[in-house]
């Protein structure tokens, strides 16, 4: 991996993984598709759709699913999924309302927060908590944290 | 023991089961169920297999010697786990406590007998129905209710019920020694049986139930905790809070009789 030297934040700043990328093994065959529902994106929602009722759902972080390889086999499968960015979208007061009409209508059985390692990345897990505090109902929430390149750096429960 | 050396091996990889007498599971299993990494599994096997057959020719297999020595891994609890790991700390408290009880209690004494009932109740309250039915009405049925593992940790329960009645029939006749006896051995079993599910049970169960299931479980277990008596878990709590300052106050007043 090389960057640019350049210093700044690390969510903006450029890095070059050409190199790291070569020599993967090429796999023949079409994967399926994980998702199961639309829309995704969190402000688009609404936590009264039937695949969000008692569902385990995947709240990631938008780069995400451009990172880690087998996103839709390994973390998307058998979850209904929303996506922000906690850095870049506005209006995040109403993702904490919407996470919480998730908890307390849909009753959501579980929630699960992937980001990326960049620090502002980490707003995503708090909207997630602070909903989880001002909700009724509570629940078990993971973290998944993720590097730029897509290895898994952290999986734990915060609550 | 038939070859006592081997005990001494699954202890260095903090494999408790030595002590146990039922001898009925298998080594692979027990191997299994302590989540040992594969080059500490290998260096297990093949330690064990060169004391039993010290003639016979083993290939050493390759292994990293430091392997056993970082054998414990961080363990994160999911919540469901947590919650009941949180509650052994508790029932732990008391238990811990029950030496003294048994030393400086006179169950004759109005204060005394209090100590003893009150005791009695946080162990049937909270040890049995407030914890333990969690792990067998609704735990346990996320594992193979026929595995040795289980079937001790039931019967445990079952012990440990009959103890309780024991000490609440020597108690109505005043047979402090019965009293004191099965206390004891209700200490001495708790002890040792919340040791293995801190130990082996929870973290095992935890790796293997899914992400759903872990959310499954924790509204079972607030399903069942609603069903309970608030007000009786809370009293439950608050003796085990103040049970220590009620031993060191008897624990005064005996030596003030004795002077």
């Amino acid at each position: 991996m090389s960057d640019s030297g350049m210093g700044g934040c690390p969510g903006s700043r450029m890095q070059d993984f050409r190199e790291d990328t070569k020599g993967g093994k090429v796999e023949g065959g079409v994967r399926q598709s994980q998702l199961k529902q639309w829309p995704i994106q969190l402000h688009l929602v609404s936590p009264e759709a039937p695949y969000y009722q008692k569902a385990d759902v995947l709240l990631s972080a938008d780069c995400v699913a451009f990172t880690v390889g087998d996103f839709h086999k390994d973390y998307l499968k058998g979850k209904s999924v929303a996506i922000a960015c906690p850095k870049l979208d506005e209006g995040q007061e109403e993702y904490t309302e919407k996470v919480k009409s998730l908890i307390d209508d849909a009753k959501i059985n579980t929630l699960t927060v992937m980001t990326m390692q960049v620090p502002c990345c980490a707003g995503l897990v708090a909207i997630a908590e602070e909903a989880l505090h001002s909700a009724k109902r509570k629940i078990p929430i993971k973290s998944i944290v993720v590097s730029l390149q897509g290895d898994v750096l952290s999986e734990e429960w915060v609550s | 023991m038939k070859f006592p050396q081997v005990g001494k091996i699954l202890e260095e990889y903090k494999i408790g089961c030595v002590p146990c007498t039922l001898g009925s599971c298998l080594l692979k299993d027990i191997v299994a169920i302590h989540n040992l990494s594969q080059a500490q599994e290998t260096e297990l096997i093949y330690r064990i297999e060169k004391t039993i057959y010290p003639q016979r020719d083993i290939k050493r297999p390759a292994f990293k010697q430091a392997a056993k020595k970082t054998a414990v891994k961080e363990i994160k609890y999911s919540p469901v786990i947590k919650r009941l790991i949180d509650e052994h700390a508790l029932i732990k408290k008391w238990i811990g406590l029950i030496p003294e009880v048994v030393e400086n209690v006179d169950i004759a004494s109005g204060s005394g007998k209090k100590l003893i009932l009150d005791g009695l109740d946080f162990i049937r309250f909270y040890a049995d129905k407030f914890h333990h039915a969690k792990e067998e009405d609704i735990l346990f049925g996320y594992t193979d209710k026929n595995l040795d593992i289980i079937k001790t940790m039931l019967a445990d329960h079952e012990t440990a019920r009959g103890h309780v009645q024991a000490m609440i029939r020597a108690l109505d006749k005043g047979d402090k020694k019965t009293v004191f006896a099965h206390l004891n051995a209700y200490k001495e079993l708790l002890s040792e049986h919340i040791k293995r599910e801190d130990e082996i049970l929870y973290p095992w169960i935890d790796r293997s139930i899914s992400t759903t299931q872990v959310g499954e479980l924790f509204t079972k277990f607030n399903e069942a905790e609603e069903k309970l008596d608030k007000e009786v878990i809370e009293k439950c709590k608050k003796f085990v809070q103040e049970a220590e300052q009620r031993v060191q106050k008897i624990k005064t007043e005996k030596k003030e009789v004795t002077k």
